[in-house]
C-alpha cells in the first residue's frame, strides 16, 4: 500500500536574473512510494530533489498538484503532517552550548512528547556523547544525531537530505545500517543522494530527477537492465588499414 | 494564559538561554557602568564655590567679614594676593575672586568690593551672584545688628531628598529592559535563521503562536534576573532609593519585557540579515532613547514633538516605572500609562505572531 502519493506536483520560482518571468523547478512529479521501503531520488545539483522533499515535508508551498502521505493532504493539513513524518535536513547546526541530551528533550517537546533520549542515542550509537554538544560531534555523528532528532517523534516516514554528503567510507557504511535498522523496524525512509552506491546497495526503488522532472523510476536492477549501455558484443579489433583492406581487396595492383 | 505546551517549552529555552552565561553577564556591562558614572558625578550635593578673597583692608571688620565667608559652607575660601588669585581664576582653579577695598570697616558707607569672574563661566554666575548678595546682606545686618523684616523657608514639597541618579534608575531600567528585550528576540531570530534552525524548527508541528510564547516567556526570566542584578546593584552600592510598591514595580518590567521581546520578534521577522536587523533595530531603538522620557523628563521636549513622544511604548513604560520608582505611586494612579501599555502589550504579541510566518522567517 502507498505511503506517499505524489500528482503531478509542481513548484515555480521567479527566475534569477528575469523576476517577472517563473520557471518550475518541481515540474509536475509523479509518485507512489509504498509503506516500508527504502525510496532514493537521484539527480544532478538543481534537479528539484531538494524542493520535491521540501513540498513533502510541508516546508515549501506547493503550486501544482496534489500529495498525501499517509492519507493526510499535505497542503490541507500541513501540521497533521509534520506530527507522522521525521526530518533531517542538509543544514544541521543547532543552538549553540546544549547538549545532545537537552536537544532531544527540546524536539521532543516541539510534539508534546516525552522521549527516552538515552535510548535514542543509543539507536544512533551515540550513548557515550549524551552530555556533548554538536559542535564537538564528527561529521558522521552529527548526521547520526540529526537522525535521532528526526525519531523523537517515531515517525511514518523519514526524510533523508543528501545523508552522506561529506562522510568518509566507514561513517557512510555506518549510516546505511542504520538507515536499514530503522527500516527493519517498519520506517518508510525517503532519501536524496548523489552517490551511485548508496542509491544502488541501499534504495529499493529510485527514482532519477533532472530538470524538475522524472525521467526514471524503478528498482536499482530494472533500471540498470532498462538504461545502462548494452556491452558491445565484440572488442573492436583491426584499424583502418583493415578496413581499407577489405573494402579494396587484397590483389596487388600494378 | 499560557498552556501547559508553552510553559514546557518555555523551561526547555530557559535552561538553553542560561548556558549563555557570558551574554547575560557582558550584556549588564555597559547599564552597570552607566549607573556607576552617573551615581559619582551626581551625587546630589551641590559643589561649594571656590571663592577667592584679597583683603585689602588691616580692620577687624574685613577680618570678621573674611571669616564669615570662610564658615559658611556654600563657599570654599582661598585667601590670598591679587596677583596670585587672579592667576589661579584664569586657570580655572577659582570660581570669583572678591576683593574687600582697604576702606572696607566698620566706618565705611557704601565700600566698593570688586568682583572678578570668569566670563567662561558666565551661567554659572547666574546662580551664584544672587548666593553672593544674599550672603552679604545676612553679614551685613549681624554687623549691623538688624533684624530681618522677613525670611524665606524653603520646603520641599516632594519631601524626600531626589538627586539625578534617583530620577534616572528607572528610565535608565526601562532603557536597559528595551535594549535586552529586543536583542534577546529579535537578534537571537536572525541568528537561529541564519544556522538554519528555524528551518528545523518548522518542520515540527509547533505553531508560531506557541514557539513566540515559550521564547518570550524564557527571555523574559532571564532579563528579569539582569535587571533585578541592576536593581540591587543600584539600591546597595549606589544607594539609590524606589519609594513605590516592589511588586507593582516588576508588574510593569514584566509587561514591558514582554512588549519589546514581541517588537524584537517582528524585527527578526522583517529583518532578514544580521545587518538589517541592526539597522531597523536602530531606527526602533533610538528615537525612543531620546524621545521616551529617559535621560530627562518628556514635558522638556519642544510642545510639537510631545504627543508623539507620549505614545511611544518605552515612554509608558519609563513613566510607569518612574512613578512607582520616585513618587510611590499606585497601579491605580498610573492608570493612564497602564492603558498605553496594555494597548502596546495587544499590538505587540498580534504584530508579532502575524509577521511570524514559518515558511516566510525559516527560509
Amino acid at each position: 500500500m502507498p505511503i506517499i502519493e505524489v500528482k503531478n506536483l509542481a513548484k515555480k520560482y521567479p527566475l534569477p536574473d528575469n523576476k517577472s518571468e517563473s520557471f518550475y523547478a518541481v515540474d509536475g512529479i509523479s509518485l507512489s512510494i509504498e509503506a516500508g521501503e527504502i525510496f532514493g531520488i537521484l539527480g544532478p545539483n538543481g534537479a528539484g530533489k531538494t524542493t520535491t522533499l521540501e513540498m513533502l515535508e510541508g516546508l515549501n508551498d506547493i503550486d501544482g498538484g496534489t500529495a498525501f502521505i499517509d492519507g493526510i493532504d499535505v497542503a490541507a493539513e500541513p501540521y497533521k503532517v509534520k506530527e507522522i513524518i521525521g526530518v533531517q535536513l542538509q543544514a544541521n547546526e543547532y543552538f549553540d552550548n546544549v547538549t545532545l541530551n537537552e536537544l532531544l528533550t527540546l524536539f521532543a517537546a516541539l510534539y508534546e512528547r516525552e522521549v527516552d533520549t538515552k535510548d535514542l542515542l543509543s539507536k544512533v550509537n551515540l550513548s557515550d556523547k549524551a552530555q556533548a554538544k554538536p559542535d564537538h560531534l564528527s561529521g558522521g555523528q552529527k548526521q547520526r544525531f540529526s537522525i535521532a532528532c528526526a525519531l523523537v517523534n517515531s515517525p511514518k516516514v523519514l526524510f533523508l537530505d543528501e545523508p552522506t554528503t561529506g562522510l568518509d567510507p566507514q561513517a557512510k557504511h555506518n549510516l546505511w545500517d542504520l538507515v536499514r535498522e530503522l527500516n527493519n523496524a517498519g520506517m518508510t525512509i525517503v532519501l536524496t543522494t548523489h552517490n551511485m552506491e548508496e542509491a544502488e546497495s541501499l534504495c529499493e526503488r529510485i527514482a532519477i530527477m533532472d530538470h524538475g522532472k522524472l525521467i526514471a523510476e524503478d528498482t536499482p536492477q530494472n533500471l540498470i537492465l532498462k538504461h545502462a549501455p548494452e556491452p558491445p558484443k565484440a572488442p573492436l579489433h583491426g584499424n583502418i588499414e583493415d578496413v581499407f583492406l577489405a573494402l579494396t581487396g587484397h590483389g596487388l595492383r600494378d | 494564559m499560557p498552556t501547559k505546551l508553552q510553559l514546557h517549552l518555555s523551561k526547555v529555552f530557559l535552561k538553553i538561554f542560561l548556558r549563555d552565561r557570558q551574554s547575560i553577564f557582558f550584556s549588564l556591562f555597559f547599564p552597570i557602568i552607566f549607573m556607576t558614572v552617573f551615581g559619582f558625578a551626581n551625587n546630589g550635593e551641590v559643589d561649594p564655590i571656590e571663592l577667592g578673597i584679597v583683603n585689602n583692608s588691616a580692620s577687624e571688620v574685613s577680618t570678621d567679614f573674611a571669616q564669615m565667608l570662610i564658615d559658611n559652607p556654600l563657599f570654599d575660601v582661598t585667601l590670598g594676593e591679587e596677583p596670585q588669585l587672579r592667576t589661579e581664576l584664569v586657570e580655572g582653579d577659582q570660581t570669583m575672586v572678591l576683593i574687600l577695598p582697604e576702606n572696607f570697616d566698620a566706618q565705611s558707607d557704601g565700600a566698593e568690593l570688586q568682583l572678578l569672574v570668569d566670563a567662561a563661566q558666565v551661567q554659572q554666575l547666574g546662580l551664584i551672584m544672587p548666593l553672593l548678595e544674599q550672603t552679604l546682606i545676612s553679614i551685613e545686618r549681624e554687623f549691623r545688628n538688624i533684624e530681618p523684616m522677613f525670611s524665606l523657608a524653603v520646603e520641599d514639597v516632594q519631601a524626600r531628598s531626589q538627586r539625578y541618579l534617583d530620577f534616572l534608575l528607572p528610565g535608565l531600567m526601562a532603557f536597559t529592559l528595551m535594549q535586552l528585550s529586543i536583542a534577546g528576540s529579535g537578534f537571537n531570530i536572525v541568528e537561529y535563521r541564519r544556522k538554519g534552525i528555524l528551518k528545523r524548527l518548522f518542520v515540527t508541528p509547533i505553531k508560531p503562536r506557541d514557539f513566540i510564547t515559550a521564547i518570550v516567556l524564557a527571555r523574559m526570566v532571564i532579563i528579569l534576573i539582569q535587571l533585578s542584578v541592576l536593581i540591587l546593584f543600584a539600591v546597595f552600592a549606589l544607594d539609590v532609593s524606589i519609594v513605590g510598591n516592589f511588586a507593582s514595580f516588576y508588574f510593569i518590567i514584566m509587561l514591558g519585557t514582554f512588549i519589546f521581546l514581541c517588537l524584537g520578534f517582528c524585527l527578526g521577522s522583517v529583518a532578514k540579515t544580521q545587518q538589517a536587523v541592526m539597522a531597523v533595530g536602530n531606527i526602533v531603538i533610538f528615537p525612543q532613547i531620546f524621545l521616551s522620557g529617559v535621560f530627562y523628563p518628556i514635558e522638556s521636549m519642544p510642545e510639537l514633538i510631545q504627543p508623539i513622544a507620549k505614545i511611544l511604548p518605552l515612554s509608558f513604560v519609563s513613566t510607569a516605572m518612574r512613578e512607582i520608582a520616585n513618587n510611590g505611586s499606585s497601579l491605580l494612579a498610573i492608570t493612564p500609562s497602564l492603558i498605553g501599555i496594555a494597548v502596546w502589550f495587544f499590538i505587540a504579541f498580534i504584530l508579532a505572531t502575524r509577521l511570524f510566518v514559518w515558511k516566510e522567517v525559516a527560509n
